[in-house]
């Protein structure tokens, strides 16, 4: 009798062994679209490789769905495994939920990941945490329309001057050629306040500078000689320069696209997860891209990280072990190789690149030199909301131009030096 | 079927309603059922999340904290800004909209127009169906200073250009126009019907009295019209109170914040997940709008008890 239980139990053994792997479902949730879904599909199956019966199953929503789900989700007990997106959407996702997860002890078992940077974890910490593994950076660079500037008889403008020049031509040329005065030099866009700072962000750290608002001490510094340059040139265009659609102050970023999109503007930003749409359709490859014009001939100009995507975990994500495998497993070089041929960005050095188009080359071989945002709201808890009085000054001065830009810089510097103090000091 | 209200609540009398009218009340339950969970539970979840802490609001345990969401969005200045925005806006567009339908109402139920009213009641009427944000969209691009048509009219004519919605002085005009547009015929087909009703024998006898047009149309026509006035009036207001759809197709709150409505607002900072602040504004805004509409409505019971 007893031998016979033995025998059945090793027999229960070896079919359980012998049978198919568990069955086990890791949900992604992110918001790069169908490009995100695809890469991450692929990802996966990598994945399943060493780990059979792991599925991935990614879902991407519109960036403010994403937001809001994430936040219920979360708070609700009814989290996703991984969560996707910009640093400073994850910040968000962690002040008001405080439940993502430190990474540190993660990023610490991986071995390969001498290709991050210090600023790459300077940016994905925040209070203390690591709250992203950087997957991705997120560079943006200033594209020019190549048949326009062989129509106006120019080349890639080097320097801000240089801007200033093509960007009359092209608003005056017709360097479309379909005989109308419908082009704009410039698409940017000025909607909501964080249109109008990505844009500023863009023109302060392509300048080479490296502060928008207040430096690492939490000084205000917009008065400073070389950063009142950049924005009195940065309010003009919106402005008095006429380099921009009239109806820029309303563009949110749909907007901008249709202008850039609907071939109505020589110059414009781009982004690295821009490049592969853009080299197929709308543009279809017929833009150069460079490193930000340069401001003043003692500070180089610079391509600009404005952000790091990178994976996250809730404290509750349901299957977090294996979440936390697959999180490290994005650091890996099919899993990067992959992201750089479908979404357009990675963090590793030592990828392919040999089958991408030159555009998609610039950013992923990094050659201009990068210069990171700043991200003073994870050093000052004050920042948010003295950053929101800076924006509704500078919506104010696009709405209503004034005569003199210094002395509005001025008093806008003031303003905010005592807006700073009288928030710094509440307990 | 005896009405219930105005009488003193006794049980056995709503027993013996109940079985009188079972069939009634067993028709009516579902859709009262349905408007409880659909209709009055979102506006109480609303309240009850605006007294809790945002990064908890969501939860099972949700942490209360009393009025202070209340007392941060009164003593924010952009909120008070805001609320007194909405509150003048609501102004101009209850009296353009209304008076402009009463006037409209009024031309095609005139001799002036001898043929094709049924045309006009139409053509007045489609964009009220339309939907909204197809409207919107049209008018955003009507508006558009580069390639919009009003200005390229106004080019035409060798008149100035029209700010449209990138102008501070020009957006409010913008987007009344817009609203005017879309909700208009709704508020003619109203006044349309009260004055199919009317008394016309008044009107005759004031004629054959020697009124002039205008004066019959002052004292025997609009005081009949009364009614519609009040249903449109409130109806408008509010309407106009809530208005979002068309600042989010057409100017995001801008530019600079000049038509940053209350709704709008809230919806900011629900995009922010400031759920606590975001419901305490939608609260206030119910309050107002609740306020106007009992008012409203006792004033109709005041001139109907006269």
């Amino acid at each position: 009798m007893k031998l016979a239980t033995i025998l059945a139990g090793a027999g229960l053994a070896a079919l359980i062994a012998a049978g198919p792997a568990r069955s086990q479902e890791l949900t992604i949730w992110h918001d790069l679209g169908d490009n995100g879904n695809k890469w991450f599909e692929q990802v996966g199956a990598e994945f399943a490789k060493t780990r059979p019966g792991v599925t991935i199953k990614p879902s991407s929503f519109p960036t403010d769905q994403w937001f809001g789900r994430v936040i219920a989700a979360i708070n609700t007990g009814t989290s996703p495994d991984l969560i996707y997106n910009n640093y400073e959407r994850v910040i968000r996702i962690q002040t008001q939920t405080n439940k993502v997860s430190d990474l540190k002890d993660v990023l610490g078992k991986i071995s390969d990941k001498g290709f991050l940077q210090e600023d790459d974890l300077r940016v994905a910490t925040y209070g203390g945490k690591m709250i992203i593994l950087p997957v991705q950076r997120v560079q943006m660079a200033l594209g020019v329309r190549k048949s326009w500037l062989e129509k106006v008889g120019e080349t890639y403008p080097q320097t801000w001057d240089d801007v200033k020049r093509v960007a009359v031509k092209f608003t005056k040329d017709d360097p479309d050629g379909n005989g109308k005065a419908d082009t704009f030099a410039m698409a940017l866009q000025a909607a909501k306040p964080r249109d109008l700072i990505h844009m500023l962000d863009l023109f302060t750290f392509g300048s080479g500078l490296r502060s928008t608002l207040v430096d690492a001490k939490g000084d205000v510094i917009i008065d400073q000689p070389a950063h009142a340059q950049v924005l009195e040139e940065f309010l003009k265009t919106y402005t008095v320069y006429g380099f921009v659609s009239p109806d820029t102050i309303n563009h949110s970023f749909t907007d901008m696209y249709q202008v850039i999109e609907g071939g109505r503007a020589g110059m414009f930003r781009v982004g690295d997860w821009n490049v592969k749409k853009w080299d197929s359709q709308a543009i279809k490859g017929d833009f150069v891209v460079g490193p930000w014009p340069q401001f003043a001939a003692d500070r180089q100009n610079a391509v600009v990280i404005g952000g790091m995507r990178g994976v996250a975990i809730p404290e509750n994500a349901p299957n977090r072990p294996l979440a936390i495998e697959f999180a490290q497993f994005l650091l890996s070089k099919p899993a990067q190789q992959a992201s750089l041929e479908l979404v357009g960005a990675a963090v590793r050095k030592d990828l392919d690149t040999s089958n991408l188009s030159e555009r998609q080359k610039f950013f992923a071989e990094a050659k201009g030199k990068l210069v990171a945002y700043d991200f003073p709201e994870s050093i000052h808890t004050w920042y948010p909301e003295l950053e929101a009085a800076f924006h509704r000054k500078l919506m104010a001065a696009l709405a209503s131009p004034p005569k003199d830009f210094k002395a509005f810089i001025a008093e806008t510097a003031a303003e905010m030096r005592e807006l700073k103090a009288k928030l710094a000091s509440k307990p | 079927m005896q009405p219930l209200v105005g009488q003193p609540f006794r049980l056995g009398a709503l027993f013996g309603a109940l079985s009188r009218d079972g069939v009634f009340y067993a028709f009516v339950a579902p859709f009262a059922l349905l408007t409880c969970l659909f209709g009055l539970w979102p506006i109480l979840l609303s309240f009850q999340v605006s007294f809790t802490a945002s990064a908890t609001a969501l939860r099972a345990d949700a942490s209360y904290v009393g009025l202070a969401n209340y007392v941060a969005i009164l003593s924010d200045p952009e909120f008070r800004a805001s609320l007194w925005r909405t509150l003048t806006y609501t102004a101009f567009a209850v009296i353009l909209n209304v008076g402009f339908a009463l006037a409209m109402a009024l031309l095609i139920d005139s001799r002036f127009i001898t043929r094709g009213r049924t045309f006009f009641k139409i053509a007045i009427f489609l964009p009220v169906v339309t939907p909204d944000i197809a409207g919107y969209v049209a008018w955003k691009w009507l508006y558009d200073r580069s390639f919009g048509a009003i200005n390229a009219v106004l080019d035409l004519l060798g008149m100035p250009a029209f700010g449209g919605l990138a102008s501070v002085s020009t957006v409010t005009t913008a987007i009344l126009i817009a609203e005017l547009w879309h909700h208009a015929g709704f508020y003619i087909v109203i006044f349309l019907a009260n004055l199919a009703v009317r008394d016309r024998t008044l009107d005759e006898a004031a004629a054959i009295d020697g009124a002039t047009t205008w004066q019959r149309i002052l004292y025997i026509t609009i005081p009949q019209l009364r009614p519609a006035i009040l249903i449109n009036c409130v109806y408008a207001l509010i309407q106009f109170l809530k208005t979002f759809t068309v600042v989010v197709v057409m100017t995001k709150g801008g530019p600079a914040d000049t038509t940053n409505f209350v709704s709008y607002y809230a919806y900011q900072l629900f995009d922010q997940a400031r759920y606590g602040e975001a419901t305490a504004m939608a609260s206030v805004l119910f309050g107002i709008i609740a306020i106007f509409a009992l008012s409203a409505y006792a004033l109709g019971n005041g001139e109907r008890g006269r």
